[in-house]
């Protein structure tokens, strides 16, 4: 699998936030090329001085960009990492519902060859009605768990689409809200209660399907990490920048410090079989990058655990492009 | 729905071979074939109204073979069967004329649903 870095290609989010490293280098470059040797050496050295200083004037702001750009870079990292296990998961996918497709005509087929021993059976066999009863049940037992494969395979399908955001102006409150409701009466059913800390937010640009999955995502995790009682904060408030943030915060057990760099992985999880993929976070991840967001989590020993959604006024920006031109460069 | 002449393209034999007994099963007319240029072959032998097709196949794969089993039968129905679509694969594969498309796994009554609403949706008569 080729590593993030490489995937990001040579301009990585630093040398994108400063747009005056390429025009000078093409600036010396160009130079050197259309003049003569020694005006073009002139000229290159020049060029070379004014980068020199620019550097040092820029030094600075770079280091503040960096740490500025850090967990963005490393989310877009992240999720072009996943798109290439995406991919991968896709080719799995279509290597295992060949044979899920085998098996399920086999089971067809068993089934009708059955039909004559159920006609013996209609016309009173105890034998045949002993054997048939066996061997329906093995069949739909045979279905059942080509369904469940199949569920797996294609939620790894899904998994592996790429996610192109359709934004227009949202109300982030209320978008919360349909999802809080949807789950609150699943809640009151494990007696967990789900406080509203709603503020005032400004209209932004995103994709409301697509936020609402993520939303999802987070309160069916803190569902699950609570299992009985408990409580969720869903806070949402203005943040920098014109930016907004939304929170999910509960009072479960929380995340151990070695799993909080490994939750965002697909296929990360500690459910039990059947009950999770571990591509909840990965997906929403993904989604929330695509937005141009990030999503964070933070975790104190037996405060629970909290997930953070930050997006941008407007959709997309530098996260959706690079996300972009990365999709393009992988094909299907 | 009557008798409907099947053809299976498919380059996994099991798959094709109980694909075209199933078919046979439901009182349709079925008959395989293990690449494109069988497909072609038996297009030119005789007509069919729906092209069951798998799109990864050594040699032609589904998806380049499909203008040309458009242009042997106009008239019939081809219809998708893969383990792997995406949003992108269903686009392409519309756009250069399959009438639907199903991930396997699917049963055989998915398939024959599956004809019956594309050849509604086309105003097929039925034979
Ligand atoms: N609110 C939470 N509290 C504690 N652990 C969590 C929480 N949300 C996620 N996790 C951890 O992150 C893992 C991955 O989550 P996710 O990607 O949604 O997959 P899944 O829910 O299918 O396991 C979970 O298995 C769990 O260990
Ligand atoms: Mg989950």
């Amino acid at each position: 699998m080729p590593d993030g870095g490489g995937l990001l290609g040579p301009s990585g989010p630093l040398a994108a936030r400063s747009p005056v490293w390429p025009l000078l280098l093409g600036l010396a470059a160009l130079a050197a090329a259309t003049a003569g040797p020694w005006p073009g050496l002139i000229l290159a050295l020049a060029a070379g001085f004014v980068l020199w200083w620019a550097s040092r004037r820029s030094a600075g702001a770079l280091r503040r960009a960096r740490e500025e750009s850090c967990e963005l870079s490393e989310q877009l990292i992240q999720s072009q990492k996943m798109a290439a296990l995406g991919e991968l998961a896709a080719g799995i996918a279509h290597e295992i519902n060949n044979p899920l497709g085998i098996i399920t005509q086999e089971a067809e087929l068993l089934g009708l060859a059955l039909e004559p021993v159920e006609a013996a059976q209609r016309d009173g066999s105890p034998l045949a009605a002993a054997f048939l009863a066996e061997l329906r049940d093995g069949i739909g037992e045979i279905m059942r768990q080509v369904n469940r494969c199949s569920d797996i395979t294609h939620k790894m399908l899904n998994f592996a689409r790429k996610v192109a955001p359709v934004c227009q102006p949202s109300d982030v409150n209320r978008l919360v809200e349909d999802m809080v409701a949807l789950v609150e009466r699943e809640a009151t059913k494990q007696d967990t209660r789900i406080v509203r800390m709603y503020g005032e937010l400004p209209r932004v640009t995103t994709d409301p399907p697509l936020l609402r999955q993520v939303v999802l995502n987070l309160l069916n995790n803190a569902m699950q990490a609570l299992e009985r009682g408990g409580m969720i904060f869903v806070t949402t408030r203005a943040a920098e920048d014109g930016q907004i943030a939304i929170e999910v915060r509960d009072t479960g057990p929380g995340i151990p410090a070695a799993h909080l760099d490994k939750i965002f992985n697909p296929f990360f999880t500690t459910k039990a079989p059947g009950m999770g993929t571990g591509l909840g976070l990965a997906i929403s991840q993904r989604i929330v990058v695509g937005l141009g967001g990030t999503l964070t989590a933070q975790s104190l020993p037996d405060a629970g655990a909290a997930f953070v959604i930050r997006l941008p006024a407007t959709c997309g920006g530098e996260g959706e492009r690079r996300h972009g031109a990365a999709d393009q460069g992988t094909g299907h | 729905m009557t008798s409907l002449r099947f053809l299976v393209v498919d380059d996994e034999e099991r798959f094709r071979g109980n694909l075209v007994k199933l078919l046979t099963a439901k009182g349709m007319q079925a008959e395989g074939a293990a690449d494109a240029e069988q497909a072609f072959a038996a297009l030119r032998r005789e007509a069919r109204d729906v092209i069951l097709l798998d799109v990864r196949m050594p040699g032609m794969d589904g998806v380049a073979a499909l203008p040309g089993l458009k242009a042997l039968a106009p008239e019939a129905d081809v219809i998708v069967l893969t383990g792997h679509a995406s949003v992108d694969d269903a686009a392409e594969l519309l756009a250069r004329g399959a009438s639907e498309y199903l991930v396997k796994p699917c049963t055989v009554d998915e398939i024959l649903d599956t004809v019956a609403v594309v050849r509604d949706r086309r105003g097929a008569g039925r034979l």
